[in-house]
């Protein structure tokens, strides 16, 4: 592998990174809120790109298919917390984690019969001239995909630091019942946390769309490597999710030029396994593993 | 400015509360003692809202809390320090005030007054205010504990434990900050298992067995009594509860 083509392997790297990112960062806050494991997070990031693509079928401007597929997964997973998760909550959560699961089923039926079998393409936000970068290439959409990543986990962290609400929502990770105790409303905490991860799986669905078509079943696997990322970088912290998703799209794209793209996906379970293995609080270590 | 009427509470079929009155006079400290298991925090848990009554009547300056959540029994100043503080660890103390102040965010006096006002209490919690909670000594995180439901106002404040796991000379120094919060005129009930440092800082005592009251009465008085003696002081062996049975 010359400098050229590692380049191009780091380039894509970054890129899917990004989109396993912010996946994990869905897992990540849904987790931190409720100690759940929301199986429907990829085919929550697989409808953000249908949505998408359905609204630009219909006509609409891009940056509008983009607020308008971010506010429908929202709705959708909102949806989810009201119908799925909350009516389960004296049942303990390994049956609101086995319910997410149904909901994964239903998203990808449900997408399968609106959209159909074939995998669908979005055009890239600013044409797909590719830029020469040092003898690799980039095309323009990969800047869209990094430079909105960086701008979401940069507003995230702004808002878990400086607003009163996204102290509220650490407090409430950290311990509930002494939240509850402040005033603050744990209901209100855990929709809010259901939503922000809709959000952001919806926009790391549009976003990726146009470099890698989206398909009712893309969900299941964009999840499992969201969830290996978040692993990777300890499930429950949000800054380990984001190194965790660059991490593995990094090491996946190289894997890709050294091994063969046929291992592709097998490198991230690798790495999933190699975690919980080795180092099961993940790289960075846990804030909040287990609850006392 | 509490009342509490037959209240009886538990936890599913477990019944721990029997049937408890009890009224709580404006400026008043009540103190609860009794052994582990009599029902203490569980009341305090029931008076709250963390724990549903399954009985009776719960009235807060003339309004029933039954209707309200958590949240809503907070923001009216009914305000509990959870058994073993219950702090945010990872936040900050100065966040874990903020929170305190969550329920007052948009009304009540402004934060930074609030601050400077517990940091005037505590000045220990001012020189660590960009540290995490977490990593405060016991004594400082019982401060913080007390510090940040002050942020929210109250006109009651529940104690739960405050003196559990500390050196006695930071109970004193805790008790005696109480104290002066009373002298202001915040009312108290007040949780523990140290009978002597509770009795001292209360104007009545309650002592709590099996989910019951088993004795009532003027702080002074219990703490002559010799029955509380033999039990709470170990100036008798603890033998003899049978005395102790609800009248």
């Amino acid at each position: 592998m010359n400098f050229e083509q590692f380049l191009q392997y780091i380039f894509s790297g970054i890129t899917n990174g990004s989109i396993y990112a912010l996946t994990a960062l869905g897992f990540t806050l849904v987790f931190n809120a409720t100690q759940i494991i929301n199986f429907s997070q990829g085919q929550m990031v697989m409808l953000g790109g249908m949505t998408a693509i359905a609204f630009h079928g219909a006509g609409v401007p891009l940056w509008a298919c983009f607020l308008g597929a971010v506010i429908v997964v929202v709705v959708i997973s909102m949806g989810l917390e009201h119908v799925a998760v909350r009516p389960l909550l004296s049942k303990g959560v390994l049956a609101q984690i086995i319910a997410t699961v149904g909901a994964s089923f239903v998203f990808e039926t449900a997408a399968m019969i609106i959209w159909g079998r074939q995998a669908l393409a979005l055009p890239a936000f600013s044409g797909e001239r590719p830029i020469g970068v040092a003898g690799a290439t980039v095309v323009p959409q990969t800047l869209w995909v990094v430079g909105l990543t960086v701008v979401i986990v940069v507003a995230l962290q702004i808002f878990y630091r400086r607003s009163l609400f996204g102290k509220a929502v650490r407090a409430c990770a950290v311990n509930p019942s002494a939240a509850r105790l402040q005033g603050i409303s744990y209901r209100k905490v855990v929709l809010f946390s259901f939503a922000l991860s809709g959000a952001i799986s919806a926009a790391a669905g549009v976003m990726i769309t146009p470099i890698s078509f989206m398909s009712y079943s893309s969900g299941a696997l964009l999840g499992l490597k969201g969830f290996a990322a978040a692993t990777l970088g300890g499930l429950g912290n949000p800054v380990g999710a984001v190194a965790g998703g660059f991490v593995l799209g990094i090491v996946e794209a190289l894997g890709v030029g050294v091994v063969s793209a046929g291992y592709k996906d097998a490198i991230a379970f690798v790495i999933l396994l190699l975690v919980l293995f080795i180092r099961p609080v993940g790289l960075l270590g846990a804030r909040v593993v287990t609850r006392q | 400015m509490l009342k509490l009427h037959e209240v009886r509470a538990g936890y599913g079929r477990i019944e721990v509360l029997h049937g408890l009155d009890l009224t709580v006079r404006p400026g008043e400290v009540v103190t609860i003692i009794g052994a582990n298991g009599a029902g203490k925090s569980t009341l305090l848990k029931t008076i709250s809202g963390l724990v549903k009554p399954s009985g009776g009547s719960i009235e807060f300056a003339g309004e029933s809390l039954a209707s309200l959540g958590v949240e809503g029994i907070v923001s009216r100043g009914l305000v509990q320090i959870p058994e073993g503080r219950q702090l945010f660890g990872p936040l900050s103390v100065e966040e874990n005030l903020e929170l305190g102040a969550y329920v007052r965010r948009r009304r009540g006096r402004p934060l930074g007054e609030k601050l400077a006002w517990v940091y005037s209490l505590f000045p220990r919690l001012q020189e660590r205010r960009r540290q995490q909670a977490g990593t405060l000594s016991g004594g400082e995180q019982q401060m913080l504990a007390i510090a940040r439901a002050l942020m929210a106002e109250p006109s009651l404040l529940l104690l739960d434990e405050p003196s559990m796991g500390l050196a006695p000379i930071v109970v004193r120094d805790i008790f005696a900050t109480l104290r002066d919060l009373n002298r202001e005129g915040l009312t108290m009930i007040l949780v523990e298992q140290d009978a002597r440092i509770a009795l001292s800082l209360a104007h009545r005592g309650i002592v709590m067995e099996r989910g019951r009251f088993a004795l009532e009465g003027e702080a002074r008085t219990l703490l002559e009594d010799p029955e509380v003696q033999a039990i709470y002081f170990g100036q008798r062996k603890a033998g003899n509860v049978r005395a102790m049975e609800p009248r």
